[in-house]
Formats: C-alpha cells, structure tokens, sequence
C-alpha cells in the first residue's frame, strides 16, 4: 500500500534538517546537569576520602577512609566517571524521548510550519542531538547504537553506523548493514513551509556508499547496495542484489561474485596480450619489407 | 567536490606546509595566552572558596566552576585571535583576486598566517556540546556576515569573505567556500547569500556564487565559479541549472 504523495515532493529533492525556535540550549543543559549531579552522588565516597588524606577530618562521618590505594584508583575512577557520565545522559536523554512520544504519538505525513507534529519534530531533534553527540566523542564504536536503540529506533545486530546523520525516528536498519563516512537517512523533508515525514527501511546486510543520502520513504531490500555520491528519490525502492547508482537513483548494476570477476581480468589480461602479439607481428612484417 | 567526513571538525582552514614552520610559535603564543584568563580564575576560585569551616561550599560550587571555565577558555581564545587578526590586518590588507600559490606571493601567505591564528578558536568552539557556537558564535567575531533567526549549525563555512542573510537555512553537510586551489592558482572571492534562501543538504559553493533572495538549491548539487542563483526560482544539478521559476 503506497500512500499519495503531493506533486511537489515527487518533482523536488530539498532536503534540510533545519530546526530552530526551540530551547534547544536549555535542553541540553538540563541533560548535562542530571549527568553531574548522578557523577557528584555517586563520587562523594571518593571526594570524601580525597578530603580525609589532604586534612584528616572525614567530609561525612560514615564513609570508608581512603589510605595510600586512592591513588592507584584515582585513574580507573576518571574512567569510569566518563562511562558513567554518558550512560547517564543517554538514558536520561532516552526517558525524555518517549515522554515527548506519549504527549504526541509520532505520525507520517505531510505538516505546515508551526503545527503541533513540527514543533515535537524539532523538540525530540534536540533530545536526540547530545547523547548522540557525546557518544561519538568516546572511542567505543557502539556507543551511539546503543544510544539510537535508547531512542527506540530498530538498529540490528552489527550494525556499522559512522558519524552519518541518521533520524532517531521512523528509521529501521537491519542487522548486518554497513554505513560509511557522510551519509544522511532522513525521515524528514522541509519544503518551503512544509514537512514531510515518512518511514526509512534498510534491510539486512545492505552497503550504503559514502556521501549519500536516502530520503524519506525509500525501502532498501535485503544485500542491497547504495553507490557513492549518489541520493534516492522519495517512496523508490531499491531491490535486492543490485548496485544502485545515480542522482536520484536510475542505473542498476548485478553484483558481481568474485569468482566472475576473476575471470573478467583474466580474459582482459588475455586480450592485452593478444593484442601485444598482433603489434609485434605487423612490427616484424614491417620490418622485413 | 569537498565535502566534510565529519562534522565534528574544524571548518575548512588549509594551511600551507612551508609557511606553518615559521608560525609554530605564534601557534602556541596564542593557546597559552588564551589559558591565562582561567588559571587566574582558578587561583581567585581556590583562595575564595577553601577554608577549613565552608569546605562544603567548594565541592557544591565545583561543577559550575568547570563549566564556566570551559566557556572562558573557548571567549578568551576567540578574543586574543581576533587581536592577532587586527594587527596581521594592519600589515596587510586581505582582499579577493586570482593569486599565485607560492611562498612569494604576499596575498597567499597572509592567507594561510590568518588561518593559523584562527584555528585554536575554531578548533576549541567545535568541540563542544553546543551546536550555535561555531558557526553562529565565533565566525562573527572574524567579519562573517550571518543574519538572524538562521539554521547553519551542521554545516561547514569559511571564516572570511561570506555574508549570509536573514532566515537562511543550511541543510546538514553543505559546505560554503570562499576559496579555491586550481594547481598553481589561488582564489579569493565573496560569497553572498540573501535573505530567505534555502540550500539542501550535502551542498557546495564554489567562491563567487551570488544567491538572491528567496532562491532555492537542491539537495546534493553545487555551483560553479560566480555563479548567479536568480530570485525566486528553484536550481539543481551538477553544476546547477535552473529548474522552476516563480
């Protein structure tokens, strides 16, 4: 069942993540303050025997007494701190999502400016921006899935997600697919005064090339591949076991297995050389004559 | 094409190899210069703060303390660049023009010694949590021109010669340049967008493009050197052509 679309969005490929009018900065400071705070609660043990070592009076009375061993902890607890700061903020940042999911339930389809859909649009835009953020700035590569998941978009198994923009809603990626540098998944449009949102599907073990971007309504069937610097139009699908390439996607190419494209370059390697004996003969007749 | 890997980083601030030998030391000028306004903070935090009754106050107070030094560092850093730009300005003047990419060549030189000041500040304003203070915040202290109510946070600018006008929105990606390497050449030219203009994502701007008011570019396109975007119309392409007009 494919829903009508408006002329419009069939003809134009405009696509921006604009957001603003929203107290996005407010938002991310309320985030950064649970995550101190929780740190602070959870540190006061070690501020505690921090302070017993530097003067001899406990900060509170029935805490543990830190000796020399503090310092040989000091590190693991930097460390730790960092984990325990993003974990913090990530599932913080996940309950407010799903608060902003109960007041208005998420839907799919064409809003005006200033309507009820683009404000929360934007409102859960912005919860999603940090977390996301922070994830990213730690070297653990499957922070920000866990991040996504928290938001509760499907992302499967072994799932590469690179420093790409993805949307935090109405986006399903299957366990498998691989992501490179670059990349955008909209499930939003802006056009003029307007927006649109449909649902992205990427299926199992799909590639999707660097410097793309996959609008709203695609659905990438299974070991589907996306070339690169190339964009797909909205609602296509794009099967199964093919390369897809263009701007929006035209041409299709088979995959090749490795074993046929071995056999490629050994027929071509066969007629370079053919053709190199063939030049030598006429070189040799020439020279006779 | 040039276009980000990623959008944590600096916005487009090429530094010639030869010339940045000779500045290294300006380089680490300019960091330390900009750490004293903290470490003074600090110190003045420290000798307020601790005494042996209040010790409580100092641990409540402490998380604001690391916040609000942050935000210091990252003014003091924009600051004490924008000092160093006024007087490398004074000495020569920056203006556009086709220029030759050796060392010899006054206009590329003072080029790329701009772009060593400013990359401490632009470095320092990109690694932080809020997304309006690299583009929005620190390129109008260096002469960008950015309207109000404007989306171009997820995008990468270069921080001279462009002046962006009110309501504009920047998709996520789109790269503006106000410079070009063509083998031996070097260009230098403004870049102006008007007010009401929407780009895509994922776009270039070559120096030069002039797009007035109310125009619109397609996702995924660029624009060629001086390239004029008419009123009121819709382009696309590579490089984009007209595609509608109102």
């Amino acid at each position: 069942m494919e829903e009508e679309v408006g002329p419009k969005f069939e003809s134009e490929l405009i696509s921006t993540s604009g957001v603003y009018k929203t107290p996005f900065s407010l938002i991310i400071l309320i985030q950064l303050f649970i995550g101190g705070l929780i740190l602070f609660i959870v540190n006061l043990w070690f501020i505690n025997s921090l302070y017993y070592l530097l003067t001899g009076i406990e900060f509170y009375s029935f805490g543990l007494k830190a000796e020399w061993y503090y310092w040989l902890l000091l590190p693991l607890n930097i460390y730790a701190n960092i984990f325990l700061f993003v974990f913090t903020i990530i599932l913080f940042s996940g309950g407010i999502f799903r608060v902003l999911n109960k007041l208005s339930p998420p839907q799919e389809g064409i809003f005006e400016r200033g309507s009820k859909e683009w404000k929360y649009m934007h409102r859960r835009f912005w919860t999603a921006f940090f977390p996301i953020w922070l994830a990213r700035a730690l070297p653990l590569p499957w922070l920000d899935i866990i991040a996504y998941r928290s938001f509760g978009t499907r992302v499967g198994r072994s799932v590469v997600l690179y420093e790409g923009y993805v949307d935090p809603l109405f986006v399903e990626i299957g366990d498998f697919t691989m992501t490179s540098l670059n990349i955008c998944i909209f499930s939003h449009l802006i056009y003029q005064d307007k927006v649109f949102i449909k649902k992205v599907k990427i299926g199992k073990a799909c590639v999707v090339g660097p410097h793309t971007i996959i609008t709203p309504g695609t659905i990438m069937e299974d070991f589907a591949v996306l070339g690169v610097n190339s964009y797909t139009a909205i609602n296509q699908r794009l099967k199964g076991n093919l390369i897809h390439v263009g701007t929006p996607v035209s041409i299709t190419l088979p995959i090749q297995s490795i074993e046929e494209s071995q056999q490629k370059a050994v027929k071509t390697k066969e007629s370079t050389i053919s053709e190199n004996t063939i030049q030598k003969k006429i070189d040799s007749h020439l020279q006779e004559e | 094409m040039f276009q980000p890997a990623s959008l944590k980083g600096v916005s487009p601030t090429p530094i010639d190899e030869r010339i940045r030998k000779k500045f290294l030391i300006l380089y680490i000028v300019i960091i330390i210069l900009s750490l004293i306004p903290t470490s003074l903070f600090e110190f003045w935090y420290i000798t307020l703060f601790w005494s042996e009754t209040y010790f409580w106050i100092f641990f409540i107070v402490l998380p604001f303390n690391v916040f609000f030094s942050i935000y210091l560092i990252q003014l003091s850093a924009i600051m004490i660049s924008v000092l160093f730009l006024k007087i490398i300005n004074l000495i020569h003047v920056p203006r556009e023009g086709k220029f030759k990419r050796s060392i010899e060549d006054r206009d590329y030189y003072f080029w790329t010694v701009r772009n060593i000041v400013k990359k401490w500040p632009l470095y320092v304003t990109a690694s932080n949590p809020f997304p309006w203070l690299k583009n929005r915040f620190t390129l109008r202290f260096f002469g960008v021109k950015i309207g109000k109510k404007n989306i171009c946070d997820n995008s990468w600018i270069s921080s001279e010669f462009v002046s962006i006008g009110k309501n504009v929105i920047i998709g996520m990606n789109s790269t503006i340049l106000s410079f070009a390497i063509e083998q031996d050449n070097f260009i230098l030219k403004k870049i102006m967008v008007g007010d009401n203009v929407l780009i895509g994502a994922k776009c270039v701007l070559l120096p030069g493009t002039i797009i007035k008011q109310n125009a619109k570019l397609s996702a995924h396109s660029y624009t060629n050197h001086n390239h004029v975007l008419e009123e009121n119309s819709i382009y696309s392409g590579h490089p984009a052509k007209l595609k509608e007009n109102h």
